[in-house]
């Protein structure tokens, strides 16, 4: 009970609260004090009449958007991805557990991340679901710390706002829209470091089971057949193998030249899954075998997002 | 909100604000059909200065140079050339293209006039005008602020609850701003603040001179300006009584005016007329009230002693000195919101026998007809008091009463008795003491009040009833002499304004006294009221039982009212409107899992919950089936007992057992 009362008053005393004064507000303050000074200069009870209600109005304002601050929580819902130096849009569940809440703003309190959400209304009858449209200037992963939440409610001049601690990363790919060429060695199988199409085998119907050979890749093995035969067998498929293409990204390049390469290859990339290749990816020592189909390509973005940032791959 | 109505909400706010300086009187006459226009064009939606900024504020900068030029010049008075400013450049943006930006800039200019008319309006319906501008204001910003950065309204808002919060901060701020009225240090002694005449119009007529053909409505105002209690009291309805006020006795052709200088104020003036054996007397008790308007004294014919004279404030009366004007008045020496004061009359006529100024026999420069009718008049009487009575028998058959006003006339007196052969009292009484003194008889002019209507135990006497008479001195004596015919004597409203003036007048007085006259003295008095410790005695010393004062028992009420208020709007509620039942159990077990020092970050059960699982916590899966029934009860159709949340909760609080594996 002591306890809850000490954390309390502790809260009260060093509340995570920033009050700052809209436009309209300093006009407003300036004629309160206008008014203040007209008052006691003057002595004119009227003044003081006024006086008193720009003041109270003041109070009242910090009252009740305390209010509306004290009793939020918020959950930050990212989506999957984001490309660097495009919109894209973060949603924020509102909740309450009693009472409204009004004329809510949520807005990340990284500056980067300039994204701005908000509610009219907040109730407690259920959750109130928020979209902002943020934008990252530049890809890699991004530390979200804290939202800010903030009210102008009820008279509009004080922005009373509270930082909730909300941590989260977002990854943010390189940004989309630049590709450079791909080398017409890539294309003759070679571009980077290209390997065998038979040492993986192909996509296409199965033509023949054969036996395993010594140093073949075990994936290969149709499991089935070779319980039934005894023997390890593989399949023979009657297409050839995909082609297939690995990218390489230097991370000890400097900064700036390593977005560019980054935005480079995932360009490179995307265009070379659209035409068929199976794609893999090296940055530094880490390698991303060659794949295909979307969730692959949201891989290699992935991984050229987090390149140059430490635990890339 | 949609824009059409937030610039209607705007332009209320703009009107109430623009109505408490038009009131005053003083703004000038094309600032304030400006304002009518401008708005009747922005509830058209006619717009035609948006768009045109560049000429716009070319025309403001126009416009402030020459009120400010006619303030320099003394044209206009400074104060009054800024709030008629104030109101152009809200005109100005009326009529200017809507947008949130505009209706900030209307509120705030709103706010500027509002301020200027506490400067030039002090009667009560200021505080109808501030109630309604701070109602109107608020409203109009909250709605802004619901409407959000990009200034739309999001679709399907139910709207109700942001009302009753807007509410709710409404009474917060008129509670609190009547708190910070009272308590805020009146740091000035000043009272620079002009003191507005009453609300309903012109007061007593006890001014410093009496101009023929001046005046005004004084005889169709019904207010009160004074209170009397009589002792002994007559116990009639009607008091057909004089009160005196004062004597004027030099007269130029056009006014009265007065000739003595006042004597070094004491706290009782006796007039200096000898004493008789027998003569009655009557002792009043007087109040003038605050639409008196002046701080001469009336008692009731012939007055003879005054004393105990006290102005009354908010902080109990103030003992006041008086002072004599012989031959003419009476002065209080303090202005108050009342002044209280007790007289002493003689109820016999030709009680005053001070002799008569050497100007009470002076003439002027008079038209030929006058004299000519004054012998007219005269007949065949010889004896003054003969002649005097039937100058005032003649005037009051020949001559009509009327409260039309002649307007400015070379000879208010020849145009009374030859060309428009009517008038009203004053000229009744001019005609009669000039005759008189045609006659060789020293006369004055008497101004007062004639009447007296009982309310309660006192009687009061109106504005309506304000009068002026004759005292011609006839046989070593001042008598009286009215001739002014009975119809025009004095004025008595219908019962039902009477009662509707009498409720203004109470809220009028309350203002005067609790508002306008609040001072520090006020304030001292109000803490002493409010820390008094209640005690077993009353004033005569008997016992009685403890109490709080008045103001004690005022402060108490309003400051439970405002924790009341606070608490409702921050103590947890249990079912609260628009609260789940199941909310409570959310607390609750929020509350149980910080006392097992599990805190969930500001995360949601749910996903709480989950994380506890994936980690292995002990609570884990207590938390995991208190999550689901919550969840259940939350948004499913399957209630949650008393009991069973109970049950629900202990299972988090039992420390979980050992471990199987």
């Amino acid at each position: 009970m002591l306890r809850a009362a000490v954390a309390t008053l502790r809260r009260w005393m060093n509340p995570d609260r920033v009050l700052r004064v809209t436009p309209m507000g300093r006009v407003y303050l300036v004629l309160t004090l206008g008014v203040g000074v007209g008052a006691l200069n003057t002595g004119n009870n009227l003044l003081y009449l006024v006086l008193a209600f720009l003041l109270s109005s003041i109070i009242v304002s910090g009252v009740l958007s305390e209010r509306v601050v004290r009793d939020l929580t918020v959950r930050r819902l990212l989506p999957d991805g984001a490309f660097a130096h495009e919109p894209f849009p973060i949603r924020y569940e509102l909740r309450r557990r009693r009472g409204h809440a009004f004329a809510v703003a949520v807005r990340e309190a990284s500056t980067l991340m300039n994204a701005g959400a908000f509610a009219a209304v907040v109730s407690a009858a259920g959750p109130t679901v928020v979209r902002a449209t943020a934008l990252a200037p530049r890809r890699g992963p991004w530390a979200l710390a804290a939202v800010e939440v903030s009210t102008t409610f009820p008279f509009g001049i004080f922005e009373k706002k509270r930082t909730i601690a909300l941590a989260d990363t977002l990854l943010v790919y390189p940004r989309r829209g630049f590709a450079c060429e791909v080398s017409t060695a890539g294309q003759r199988q070679v571009p980077g470091d290209a390997s065998s199409g038979a040492a993986r085998g192909g996509t296409a119907d199965v033509a023949d089971l054969r036996e395993l050979v010594p140093g073949e890749d075990a994936r290969r093995v149709h499991w089935r057949r070779s319980a039934a035969l005894g023997k390890p067998v593989v399949v023979v498929r009657e297409r050839e193998e995909r082609r297939q293409h690995v990218l390489r990204v230097d991370p000890t390049t400097p900064s700036e030249a390593l977005d560019s390469a980054c935005e480079a290859a995932a360009g490179q990339a995307r265009r070379l899954l659209a035409d068929g290749w199976s794609v893999g990816l090296e940055v530094g020592g880490a390698r991303l075998r060659p794949g295909s189909g979307a969730l692959h390509e949201r891989r290699l973005l992935a991984a050229l997002a987090l390149a140059g940032y430490g635990d890339a791959g | 909100m949609s824009r059409p109505l937030e610039t209607l909400a705007r332009d209320v706010t703009a009107s109430i604000a623009f109505g408490a300086v038009a009131v005053s009187g003083s703004v000038p006459g094309p600032v304030l059909l400006a304002f009518p226009v401008a708005l009747g064009l922005s509830l058209r939606g006619v717009r035609p200065l948006a768009g045109r900024r560049s000429a716009s504020v070319v025309l403001l900068l126009a416009v402030a140079a020459a009120l400010f030029g006619w303030a320099t010049f003394g044209r206009l008075e400074l104060i009054v050339a800024a709030v008629a400013f104030a109101v152009l450049v809200n005109c100005h943006r009326l009529v200017a293209e809507p947008s949130p930006q505009t209706t900030r800039q209307v509120l705030l200019t709103s706010l500027l006039v509002i301020t200027g008319g506490a400067v030039l309006v002090g009667d009560v319906r200021f505080a109808l005008f501030v109630f309604g501008f701070i109602v109107a204001a608020s409203w109009t910003m909250a709605r802004m602020v619901l409407d959000g950065p990009e200034g739309r309204r999001e679709p399907g808002i139910d709207e109700a609850p942001a009302r009753r919060q807007v509410a709710y901060g409404l009474g917060l701020t008129l509670a609190l701003g009547v708190v910070l009225f009272v308590v805020f240090p009146r740091l000035s002694w000043n009272q620079a603040m002009a003191r507005a005449p009453p609300g309903l119009g012109g007061v007593t007529g006890m001014s410093e001179s009496v101009r023929l053909g001046g005046g005004g409505d004084i005889k169709t105002n019904p207010r009160v300006v004074f209170r009397v209690s009589l002792d002994p009291d007559p116990l009639t309805e009607s008091l057909e009584a004089y009160w005196v006020g004062r004597h004027f006795t030099r007269f130029d052709g056009r006014q009265w005016s007065s000739t003595g200088t006042a004597q070094p104020p004491t706290r009782r003036v006796l007039m200096p007329f000898p004493r008789r054996r027998g003569a009655r007397s009557v002792k009043q008790d007087i109040v003038l009230s605050s639409a008196y308007g002046s701080r001469t004294l009336v008692a009731l014919d012939v007055p003879m002693h005054f004393l105990n004279g006290r102005s009354v404030g908010l902080g109990g009366a103030v003992p006041m000195n008086l002072s004599r004007v012989p031959d003419d008045q009476v002065l209080a020496m303090l202005e108050g919101n009342e002044i209280g004061y007790e007289a002493i009359s003689v109820d016999e006529p030709s009680f005053d026998t001070s002799a008569p100024p050497a100007s009470a026999t002076e003439l002027p420069a008079l038209d030929p007809r006058v004299r000519a009718l004054a012998v007219e008049l005269k007949g065949p009487a010889k004896a003054p008091l003969d002649v005097a009575t039937r100058f005032e028998r003649e005037l009051t058959r020949r001559y009509a009463y009327t409260l039309a006003l002649p307007g400015e006339v070379d000879d208010p007196l020849v145009d009374f008795l030859f060309v428009r052969r009517a008038g009203h009292c004053e000229d009744f009484a001019t005609a009669l003491a000039v005759l008189l003194r045609i006659e060789g008889i020293p006369s004055r002019v008497t101004t007062g009040f004639l009447g007296g209507q009982r309310a309660g135990a006192r009687y009061h006497v109106r504005a309506g009833d304000a009068h002026a008479w004759t005292e011609a001195y006839v046989d070593g004596a001042w008598r009286r002499f009215d001739a002014t015919p009975e119809a025009g004597r004095s004025a008595s409203p219908p019962a039902w304004l009477s009662a509707a003036i009498v409720a203004y007048e109470t809220v009028e007085e309350w203002w005067r006294l609790r508002v306008l006259d609040y001072s520090v003295r006020d304030q001292f008095a109000f803490v002493r009221d409010v820390l008094r410790w209640p005690s077993g005695t009353d004033e005569a010393g008997e016992a009685r039982g403890a109490s709080l004062t008045p103001t004690g028992r005022g402060a108490l009420v309003v400051s439970l009212a405002t924790v009341a208020l606070l608490a409702l709007l921050f103590l947890p509620r249990r079912r609260g409107r628009g609260t789940h039942p199941a909310s409570g159990l959310l607390d609750a077990i929020e509350a149980t899992l910080r006392a097992r020092g599990v805190d969930t970050g500001g995360k949601p059960l749910e996903e709480f919950s989950q994380s506890l699982t994936a980690t292995n916590h002990p609570l884990g899966p207590a938390l995991a089936h208190v999550t689901r029934r919550y969840l259940e009860a939350r948004f499913g159709a399957r209630p949650l007992g008393p009991r069973e949340q109970r049950a629900l909760l202990a299972t988090l609080e039992t420390p979980p057992g050992p471990s199987a594996g």
